[in-house]
């Protein structure tokens, strides 16, 4: 493990700048290099794929993405975080500007001084080893914005690691599309930040997709204000190792989230999503459906918590965890837990396992579909269900086609 | 609102169990060691391989650390200030129960479970232990008719040693967890119980425990066996007196049900939970698993766990046999500063395994209320099924409910599914019944009932009014 | 049987009536009275007052009465618990009848009933003699009797619901039973069932106040009395024809009654 041996030998800051961040970052990592695997969040993970994920030569320099659709329209913005340049758009109705150094560093060490380093080794690894040109700071405002692309790789043989904070002003509506890609042989850790101020909205997508042996981690924390709207819609597929961990704070309660996300395992793979979600003030409100499809020797993770303490009454909050098992050698773990002391809520969560429903798969084929076709169209309205919550994918990116296509 | 003020007035109706018994007692020296150890077995003349089995054990449990994970918080318990054993001064050999202490025959009568031949039960068999150990077992003769061994385990240990050293530890192994552990090597006694092939049990088996010293731990030791196509039905009910210390019980439960048998092991627990501040109270930590080992076998474990100031409790099925069948029915009840974490886990492992697991969590109080499941299916459990049913009913909102379920599946042949939700009695519910007349408290009472009755529904008739009973008299004055 | 209603002492006496719900007034002012064997109706638009006014007199927690009195024969029964009231006679159907999941429908109603009979100092009544009648009552409301296994309310119909709630009525036997909406929600033959069950309830000891926006309530069931209020109080009295009156020219002439603040 490369990065785990520089982080314990102290040589990370002499390739790096060295801000203040990665200084918090250092002190903390080296106390705790590795994520303990007694904690929930850690027990399930691969032991192995994690110690592949950090043993990669430290990159920070950019390589252009094959980006796997055509042309850009003129409705999009693209940003590559690596690539971007200083960025300072005003228009009638909308803004959005660089973040400056500062801002940044307050709005990230708020997040990584409130809790302790198992709940947030993800980030402070991301901190660490994200150089200045690495960090992607936005701050948004206004409405009708043009859809916003902004896009996080990684290159063969390297470990590359991106942040993005984005603040989202007062009243402000934006569809932000992430895309995660990720190259042979290759790691990528992300860590972003999104702020939504009061009576916003973010309709996010986060779409990860990568090729062989191909290592993910991305962090994911959102905070909302009240009479805000989040949105999520998150797609997982073709990682060896592929972790999202959501983090979600309505900081005022009275916010809305709702979030489709799917992952799909297949060959070796282990996939997981970690989602928390707490209600710090009263009238949350949650919609959460998770989805995976494990095939082969793959193993899915899900594993959510939703915190309701006394101070969040009238919460409606909601957890769903739906799985289908398609092979006899592929695994799922699932865990949709609650904690809640509120009296006065409605909070409920679930989860399935199963396969492809035989009743329907026998009554379409009993009308002449073949077996194929028959699971086909059932994968097709699964997953279909997910990319339709995912901002403009359609015209962008057939995903349902590639899934598909996919076995 | 209403139910802001409820919980405010606590207003608990005191113990009714809370009483002690003035009996001369031979209690050891406090502490644990292998010398503890040896005097236990001896003192109850054990042969040589459970002595073996009791010293394994402990030094199993010197190696192991307490568990920290389940979601409670208690002061560390000194295990060198614990006396293991504790038992009341009578003659040696008892045959009859005329020979049997007044007291203690007096203190069951007062427990509502009368011994002797005039007064006992006439529909159940009761084994009474107190403190350390089996003061008496009704109905052995007429059950030996029928082949039926239902008797305490220091006897199992005498006079069955062969099914004793067959199945003891087999379903919950020395190593298994901490106070297994502990328990395996000081248990005390407990209740055995053998099934023959084909004997449908002509009466319900019951034990009943009663903790008396205020300063010995217990631990019980229960197994029962049911050979093929043979079925039972076993309750157990626990209480112990009012002291302001904390009592250890640390129980361990065996289930072994072979082809086609069937065992149902109710229980209702009401040990002593503390009182309003949270002072005293039993801490119970127990281990209870069934092994069905046969095709279609079935185990079905149903709780009503009202007492204790912690409860730390997962009654378990591993299901080996093909169709074979586990059942976890729950109601989980805390008030004033208790803690329940319990919970059960379903262990697929052979085909067309069935499970199905409905908990009801109520919290009332600051008390603190935790369902913890796990369902796994194994790769070779084709066609396995599982259903779980979570619900948690928070009155007042300084009552904490958590959910914590665990599922894990490799067979894609399987189903799996799982529901949770939270409720609260609700305003106009409680309004609805009020305004035709119903007061308050029965209102509160019967919504809570009702919100149990899957569970009371699985239970045999005398202990599902009981248990009604026990339910409302836990919540008055926790809703005035 | 309404000749003699004159010599009677009011049944339900309601006195300048104020009412508020988190620091809203809802009532201001409402002056009725109700005499044994008297039908009265209450009309008016969405949000005037009506049911406000018969969950106050049933005792929601949620409204309070910041004035005037409530008295039933005599007696103010401000300080009565909702069930106190019940057990003392007053009946509230209901506009959306509570489902309690897991709670025996029959076991309800015999707790309830037995409750009104303690009152009454009549002897409660055992499993069997109650299942004997309700077995009865159901006959009133053309009920099957595998309702009463059922949790309360849980999974019925609209019409159900409302069937349920006369039949609590049959058994309780209400001095003055205030019926909300009872109609809404019902197919015309349900309606029937309905109104015919409050008539062979109806008795001249006890007083009814039907609830309702709609002249076909009151097709079935004639009402001595009809009052229609607006804002909270109420601004027109009449008879049966008044209702007639309504149901032709709506309810648009009432708004002028409306504060604008």
């Amino acid at each position: 493990m490369q990065i785990i041996e520089e982080i314990s030998k102290n040589r990370i800051n002499k390739s790096a700048s060295g801000s203040i961040l990665q200084k918090i970052c250092l002190d903390k990592l080296q106390l705790n290099p590795l994520p303990n695997h007694k904690s929930e969040i850690w027990r399930m993970a691969n032991k192995s794929k994690l110690a592949r994920f950090l043993d990669y030569k430290i990159n920070h320099d950019f390589y252009k993405p094959n980006i796997p659709y055509e042309n850009e329209s003129q409705k999009v913005i693209r940003l590559i975080i690596g690539d971007h340049k200083k960025i300072n758009i005003k228009e009638q109705e909308w803004e959005i500007k660089e973040l400056d150094d500062q801002k940044i560093l307050n709005l990230i060490q708020h997040k990584l001084l409130e809790s302790d380093s198992t709940q947030n080794w993800s980030a402070l690894l991301n901190h660490l080893l994200t150089n200045e040109k690495n960090i992607c700071g936005l701050n948004i405002k206004g409405r009708n914005l043009p859809h916003l692309e902004i896009i996080t790789n990684s290159k063969n043989n390297l470990f590359n690691s991106r942040t993005l904070i984005i603040n989202i002003e007062k009243n402000t509506e934006v569809e932000i599309s992430q895309i995660n890609l990720g190259d042979d042989n290759s790691s990528l850790s992300n860590s972003s930040y999104l702020y939504l101020e009061e009576d916003s909205q973010v309709n996010h997508g986060i779409v990860s997709y990568g090729k062989y042996k191909s290592h993910l981690i991305n962090s994911l924390n959102v905070f909302q204000k009240k009479n805000s709207v989040y949105n999520l819609g998150s797609l997982q597929f073709k990682f060896d190792f592929g972790r999202l961990e959501i983090n979600i704070n309505q900081i005022e309660g009275n916010a809305k989230t709702n979030i489709k996300g799917m992952q799909i395992t297949q060959d070796n793979e282990q996939i997981s999503t970690y989602a928390k979600i707490a209600f710090n003030g009263p009238n949350g409100f949650l919609d959460q459906l998770n989805k995976s499809l494990a095939r082969d020797r793959s193993h899915s993770v899900f594993e959510g918590l939703i915190v309701v303490p006394r101070i969040a009454q009238k919460t409606d909050a909601s957890q769903l965890s739906r799985n289908l098992l398609l092979s006899n050698y592929a695994k799922i773990d699932t865990k949709p837990q609650l904690e809640i002391i509120a009296d006065d809520v409605k909070c409920m969560h679930g989860a399935t396992i199963s396969q492809l429903n035989e009743n329907e798969l026998f009554y379409m084929r009993s009308r002449g579909l073949t077996l194929e076709q028959a699971s086909k169209l059932q994968l097709r309205s699964y997953y279909q269900e997910i990319i339709s919550f995912l901002p403009i994918s359609k015209e962008r990116w057939d995903l349902l086609a590639l899934l598909l296509k996919n076995k | 609102m209403v139910n802001d003020n409820l919980v405010d007035n606590i207003v608990s109706e005191p113990y009714k169990y809370g009483f002690v018994t003035e009996i001369e007692s031979e209690k050891i020296s406090k502490g644990i060691n292998e010398d503890i150890i040896r005097l236990i077995s001896s003192k109850k003349n054990e042969p040589e391989y459970l002595l073996n089995f009791r010293l394994n054990a402990f030094k199993k449990w010197q190696a192991m650390e307490e568990p920290d994970w389940a979601d409670l918080g208690y002061e560390a318990i000194d295990y060198q200030d614990i006396i293991y054993y504790s038992a009341p001064k009578q003659q040696e050999k008892i045959t009859s129960l005329d020979e049997v202490d007044p007291k203690l025959l007096e203190t069951f009568d007062k427990l509502g479970i009368p011994l002797t031949e005039q007064k006992r039960l006439t529909n159940v068999a009761v084994d009474a232990v107190f403190d350390s150990v089996s003061i008496a077992t009704t109905f052995k003769e007429q059950l030996a008719e029928h082949g039926v061994i239902f008797c305490s385990i220091s006897e199992a240990i005498k006079d069955h040693s062969d099914l004793i050293e067959k199945y003891l530890g087999s379903v919950i192994p020395a190593s298994d967890n901490y106070f297994a552990a502990l328990n395996s090597a000081v248990f005390s006694d407990g209740s055995f119980v053998y099934i023959p092939k084909n004997v449908t049990c002509p009466m319900d088996l019951s034990s009943y425990f009663r903790i008396n010293s205020g300063d010995s731990g217990q631990f019980e030791r229960t197994l029962i066996i049911a050979e093929e196509a043979s079925s039972v039905s076993y309750l157990e009910g626990c209480t112990a007196p009012m002291f302001d210390t904390n009592t250890l019980h640390a129980a361990v439960v065996e289930l072994v049900a072979l082809d086609d048998a069937s065992i149902k092991y109710s229980t209702v627990q009401n040990w002593y939970a503390g009182n309003e501040q949270g002072v005293g109270g039993i801490f119970n930590f127990v281990t209870k698993r069934g092994k069905c080992l046969g095709k279609r076998s079935k185990i079905s474990w149903s709780q009503v766990e009202t007492g204790s100031a912690i409860t730390w409790k997962y009654p378990s099925c591993i299901l080996i046999g093909e169709e074979s069948v586990g059942e976890f029915y729950s109601v989980a009840l805390t008030n004033n500063l208790q803690q329940a974490d319990t919970g059960t886990k379903m262990i697929h492992i052979g085909p067309k395994t069935k499970s199905t697991i409905v908990s009801k969590g109520i919290s009332a109080g600051k008390s603190s209320n935790s369902y913890r499941g796990l369902v796994k299916i194994g790769s070779k459990a084709k066609g396995a099924r599982n259903y779980s049913q979570c619900d948690s009913m928070l009155i007042g909102d300084k009552a904490a409910a958590n959910t914590f379920p665990y599922i894990q599946s490799q067979q894609p042949n399987s189903e799996v599914e799982h529901e949770a939700s939270t409720c609260r009695i609700s305003e106009d519910q409680l309004f609805y019944l009020q305004s035709r007349g119903i007061e308050f408290e029965e209102a509160v009472s019967m919504m809570v009932s009702g919100f149990c009755r899957d569970v009371f529904n699985q239970l045999p008739m005398e202990f599902a009014a009981e248990a009604d009973k026990l339910l409302s008299l836990k919540l008055e004055g926790s809703v005035g | 049987m309404k000749s003699k209603k004159e010599t009677k002492k009011p049944l339900l006496e309601i006195h300048d009536l104020f009412a508020s719900t988190e620091n809203l007034t809802i009532l201001k002012g409402v002056n009725i009275s109700i005499n044994p064997g008297e039908i009265h109706a209450i009309m008016g638009r969405n949000g005037c007052g009506k049911s406000t006014l018969s969950k106050i007199i049933a005792g929601h927690p949620s409204y309070e009465i910041t004035g005037g009195k409530i008295k039933l024969s005599g007696t103010d029964i401000e300080p009565l618990e909702p069930e106190e009231r019940a057990q003392s006679g007053i009946f509230l159907g209901f506009q959306y009848p509570i489902e309690i999941p897991g709670v025996s429908n029959l076991e309800f109603l015999r707790v309830a009933t037995n409750a009104r009979r303690k009152f009454l100092k009549k002897e409660e009544l055992d499993t069997f003699e109650f299942e004997d009648l309700v077995k009865e009552k159901l006959e009133i409301v053309k009920m099957e009797p595998t309702f009463l296994n059922r949790s309360i309310n849980q999974g019925f119909s609209g019409g159900e619901k409302k069937r349920n709630e006369i039949l609590q009525m049959a058994l309780l036997e209400p001095k003055i039973a205030i019926l909300d909406e009872t109609d809404s929600g019902l197919d015309i033959d349900a309606l029937r069932i309905v109104a015919s069950g409050i008539k062979k309830i109806a008795n001249e000891n006890c007083g009814i106040i039907l609830i309702t926006h709609y002249q076909r309530l009151l097709d079935e069931i004639k009402p001595d009395f009809v009052h229609v209020m607006a804002n909270g109080k109420i601004i027109k009295t009449g008879n049966s024809e008044l209702a007639l009156e309504l149901e032709k020219n709506g309810y648009e002439w009432t708004d002028k009654f409306i504060d604008k603040t």
